[in-house]
C-alpha cells in the first residue's frame, strides 16, 4: 500500500488552536493548543562542544531534547512544574519560531496522531498573507527532518470557502448550489490576526486582503477587563482562562446594544448568568455575575472604539470596503457568499447582526446610485453563510480536498524536492488560478 | 517523550469523552491509520450511544510470517482475556480489516481508576493483538520453560512485509531486528544510532536491562532464514531477554518496546535530524550577527523597516 492509498494528513496551524486529523473524516481528530512547554536547561551546555562536555551532557539527560510538551499537557505541565517555559511559535497567523515549530509537529505526528510521515502525504495550511519564505521553511523542514513523500501548502481562505461549499450540498436537496461557488469572501476570525479574504474562482485576489485588529483573545481581554472594572472577584492565576470560558458560554451578539441594555436592566434574573468555580490556591468556591459583558464582548467587531481608540472601522465595513476594492465583475457573487470560518464567529447570532448591518450599507449605497442617476438598478443580495463546523471549518475544507484523487497529483513530491531545492514550495497552486 | 506509548491517543480519547457524555451522542464514522500501517474504523451509532464497533487492519504480513485466520497465533485469546465481556468478537470482520469489536460502555466497571484502566487497555489493542505470540514465549520464558509446538526460530509481523526473529530457549529468548530505512540520510543516523544504542547500554546505570548487539552481517542465530528476509541496510540488532525482564508486570511493556522497536529508532532519527537543524538554524543565526556587525548604519536603518522574524531576507538585502 503506497501512500497514494493512505489517508492524508491534514494539520491546521492556527495561533490559538491546531488542528490534526486524517483526510475523509468530518472531524479532527485532535484539537491542541499551539503551545510548547519546554525545558530550557540544557540549551546553556549545547555551546561547548568538547568531548568532556559531551559526557556531562549525557550524564545530565542526553535525551533533554525530547524533554517537552505540546498543547495541553504543556498547559497543565507549566502550571505544576516551574521548569518548563511555554513558548508560542505562532503570531498573527505566522509561524516566527522555527525550531519550536519543528518541535510541535514531531510531537503532532509522532505522539498524537502515531502515523509514520514517509507513509502519508500531508496537506498543511497556510495564513494567506504568509511570506514565500514560510513556506519554504515548512516545506524545507517537512521533506528534510520528517521525509514525507508529498506535500501541499493550502490557504486557509480557500478551504473554508469549500468547506462551506460542502456543508451546503450536502445539506441541500435541489442543485441550488452553482457549480462555481468557490467565489466569496471569507472572514476568517480565529486567535490571531482576523482577515477579510476576496476569493474568486479560487484565486484569492491579494490586493484587496483586509485585516481586522482585533481577534479572540481580545474579546477575552475585553470580558476580563470589564469583569475586573466592575470590580468581581477573579483570581488573578486563572483570570484570562476564566475569561474565555466565560466567552465561549455566555456571549452573544445583539442586534441593538441600547435595547439590549434596556433588557439587561429590566430582567436581571433572565440575562445575568452566574459563574462558579473553585479558587486554585485556597480551594475556596466563588461565583461572579456576568451582565453586560455577554453581549458586549463580541460588540467589538460592530463597534470598536469601545475597546481601543486606535481602530474605529467596523467589520462590515472592512468587508464592504474589501468587495468595493475587487473587480466590479465580481462584487455581486461575493456579496452573495460571504463565509464565516474560525473559532470566534461562533457566537450566537453573530451571522445575523453581520448580513443585516452589510445589506444596511450596500442598500444605502445602491439608493444613492438609484437617486442619482434615476435608475432602478437590481438590489443587491447579501448572504453571510453560517454552518456548525465554522471552528474548524479550515481543517474540514483540508479533509474534503485532501480525499479528492487529484490532490496528490497537485501535491510537491519528494522528488522535486530533492531535484529544486525548497523552492518548489514557495508558489502555491492556488496563486497560479489551477483549482 | 522518549518512548513510543502502547495506548492508541485517539481511542482513548473517544472512549472516555463517550464514557463521560451520559447518554446523548452523535453519530461518528472516522478512519485512522497508525505507523506500520494499521489502520482503525470507527463507528458509533445514534441508536446504541453506549456501544462502539472498532475494526482493526494489521500491516500486510511478510512471506514467513504465520497467520491465522488473518490474526497472529492467540490473538482471539488474548483479546478475550484482556478485556472480559466488555468486547464481543464480530465474526467475520468488516470488509478490508482483520478484526471487527463491539465494545459495550455500559459493562464497564463503576470504578473510575478501573475503568480508566480497562479503556486504556482497549485503546491498547494493537498491543494485545500484534504482540500475542510474543508474549506467549515471553511468558515462557518467566517461567524458564518453552512453549511447546514452537521452531527454534519464529518469524513474526513487525512492519508491512517485514519480520523480526525470535529464538525462543528456557533460559532467554534472543530477538533480532533487521532494520532497514527508506532515506539515505536515515540509513547513516540509524547505524551510528544503532551502534551508540550499544554503547550505552554497556554504562553502569543500565546492568539490568537485555543485552544488545549490532552487526552489519546477519547473526548466526539467523541460518536458514531465506535471504530476502534478510536484506537490512542499517544492520542487524539482537537482544537478549532475560526472565528477569518479563516477571509480572513487566511483560507488557517488554512486549510492546519489543514490538515497536522500529518505529522507536524512526522517531529518534527524525528527533537527532530536527535537532540537528536548531543547532544550525541557531549556527546561521551567529554568522549573520557576526556579518551585520560589518555592515555600515545606512543598511541597518533599511533591515529594520523590514524587520519581523526573517533575518535571512535582510541579509539579502
Amino acid at each position: 500500500m503506497d501512500a497514494a492509498a493512505r489517508p492524508a494528513v491534514v494539520i491546521d496551524n492556527g495561533t490559538g488552536y491546531s488542528k490534526l486529523g486524517f483526510s475523509g473524516n468530518s472531524e479532527p481528530c485532535f484539537t491542541i493548543p499551539t503551545v510548547v512547554a519546554v525545558n530550557e536547561s540544557f540549551l546553556d551546555q549545547s555551546e561547548m562542544c568538547s568531548s568532556a562536555n559531551w559526557i556531562a551532557q549525557y550524564n545530565a539527560g542526553v535525551m533533554a531534547d525530547l524533554d517537552f510538551f505540546i498543547g495541553d499537557e504543556a498547559l497543565s505541565q507549566f502550571k505544576s512544574s516551574g521548569l518548563y517555559s511555554l513558548k508560542h511559535p505562532i503570531h498573527h497567523g505566522q509561524v516566527d519560531d522555527w525550531d519550536t515549530m519543528e518541535r510541535f509537529w514531531q510531537q503532532c505526528i509522532f505522539n498524537y496522531l502515531r502515523c509514520n510521515p514517509e507513509e502519508h502525504y500531508f496537506l498543511l495550511t497556510d495564513s494567506p498573507v504568509s511570506t514565500p519564505e514560510s513556506r519554504e521553511c515548512t516545506g524545507e523542514i517537512m521533506f528534510e527532518t520528517f521525509n514525507v513523500p508529498g506535500l501541499y501548502i493550502s490557504v486557509q481562505s480557500v478551504l473554508s470557502l469549500s468547506a462551506g461549499y460542502a456543508f451546503l450540498k450536502s445539506i441541500s436537496d435541489e442543485d441550488s448550489v452553482s457549480a462555481s461557488d468557490m467565489t466569496g469572501v471569507v472572514v476568517d476570525i480565529g486567535d490571531g490576526a482576523p482577515h477579510v479574504v476576496p476569493v474568486v474562482n479560487g484565486y484569492v485576489i491579494g490586493s484587496s486582503i483586509k485585516s481586522f485588529p482585533f481577534s479572540g483573545s481580545d474579546i477575552t481581554q475585553f470580558v476580563l477587563q470589564l469583569l475586573q472594572e466592575r470590580g468581581e472577584l477573579i483570581p488573578p492565576e486563572d483570570s484570562l482562562d476564566i475569561a474565555r470560558k466565560v466567552k465561549e458560554m455566555h456571549c452573544y451578539t445583539s442586534s441593538d446594544i441600547v435595547k439590549e441594555f434596556k433588557k439587561h436592566d429590566k430582567k436581571p434574573d433572565k440575562y445575568v448568568k452566574q459563574w462558579s468555580a473553585i479558587k486554585p490556591k485556597t480551594g475556596v468556591p466563588y461565583t461572579i455575575d456576568i451582565g453586560y459583558e455577554r453581549f458586549l464582548g463580541p460588540e467589538i467587531f460592530f463597534n470598536p472604539e469601545i475597546y481601543s481608540a486606535d481602530f474605529s472601522t467596523p467589520l462590515p465595513e472592512l468587508i464592504d470596503s474589501c468587495v468595493q476594492s475587487a473587480p466590479i465583475d465580481t462584487r455581486r457573487a461575493l456579496y452573495k457568499n460571504i463565509v464565516l470560518s474560525g473559532g470566534s464567529t461562533m457566537f450566537k447570532d453573530f451571522h445575523k447582526r453581520l448580513q443585516n448591518d452589510i445589506k444596511k450599507i450596500v442598500d444605502e449605497r445602491v439608493a444613492a446610485t438609484n437617486a442619482r442617476h434615476h435608475v432602478e438598478v437590481k438590489p443587491v443580495e447579501v448572504n453571510v453563510v453560517a454552518h456548525p463546523i465554522q471552528s474548524y471549518a479550515v481543517w474540514f475544507g483540508g479533509s474534503v480536498a485532501a480525499s479528492n484523487p487529484e490532490f496528490y497529483e497537485s501535491c510537491h513530491t519528494k522528488e522535486e524536492y530533492e531535484e529544486h531545492g525548497a523552492s518548489i514550495c514557495r508558489t502555491s497552486t492556488v496563486f497560479k488560478g489551477m483549482h | 517523550m522518549i518512548l513510543l506509548q502502547s495506548p492508541s491517543r485517539f481511542l482513548l480519547q473517544i472512549l472516555q469523552d463517550r464514557v463521560l457524555s451520559g447518554d446523548k451522542g452523535v453519530d461518528i464514522d472516522c478512519h485512522t491509520v497508525e505507523f506500520d500501517d494499521v489502520r482503525y474504523h470507527i463507528q458509533f451509532s445514534l441508536r446504541n450511544p453506549k456501544v462502539m464497533v472498532l475494526s482493526v487492519a494489521l500491516p500486510l504480513p511478510p512471506p514467513e510470517a504465520v497467520l491465522y485466520d488473518g490474526l497472529p497465533l492467540g490473538a482471539i485469546e488474548a483479546i478475550k482475556a484482556a478485556y472480559g465481556l466488555v468486547v464481543q468478537i464480530l465474526d467475520p470482520p468488516k470488509d478490508g480489516f482483520d478484526l471487527t469489536m463491539k465494545i459495550n460502555l455500559t459493562k464497564l466497571p463503576p470504578d473510575e481508576e478501573q475503568r480508566n484502566a480497562v479503556l486504556t487497555q482497549i485503546a491498547s489493542v494493537r498491543e494485545v493483538v500484534l504482540g500475542a505470540p510474543l508474549k506467549l514465549l515471553l511468558k515462557h520464558l518467566a517461567s524458564r520453560t518453552v512453549a511447546p509446538n514452537v521452531d527454534k526460530l519464529v518469524a513474526l509481523v513487525h512492519r508491512p512485509n517485514e519480520s523480526f526473529f525470535v529464538a525462543p530457549q528456557a533460559d532467554k529468548v534472543t530477538v533480532v531486528y533487521p532494520m532497514r530505512f527508506q532515506d539515505s540520510i536515515d540509513i547513516v543516523l540509524a547505524t551510528s544510532f544503532l551502534q551508540e544504542f550499544v554503547e550505552a547500554r554497556r554504562t553502569a546505570a543500565l546492568n539490568n536491562a537485555p543485552s544488545c548487539m549490532w552487526s552489519p552481517a546477519p547473526p548466526l542465530e539467523l541460518k536458514g532464514v531465506p535471504s530476502d528476509a534478510l536484506n537490512a541496510n542499517a544492520g542487524f540488532v539482537t537482544f537478549v531477554v532475560f526472565p528477569r525482564h518479563v516477571e509480572g508486570k513487566k511483560l507488557d511493556k517488554t512486549v510492546w518496546s519489543l514490538l515497536t522497536f522500529h518505529a522507536y529508532v524512526s522517531y529518534h532519527v527524525k528527533c537527532s535530524e530536527g535537532f540537528m537543524h536548531t543547532r544550525m538554524r541557531r549556527r546561521v543565526e551567529s554568522l549573520i550577527q557576526a556579518l551585520d556587525r560589518a555592515k555600515s548604519d545606512a543598511e541597518k536603518l533599511k533591515k529594520l523597516v523590514h524587520g519581523g522574524s526573517f533575518k535571512r531576507l535582510a541579509l539579502t538585502l
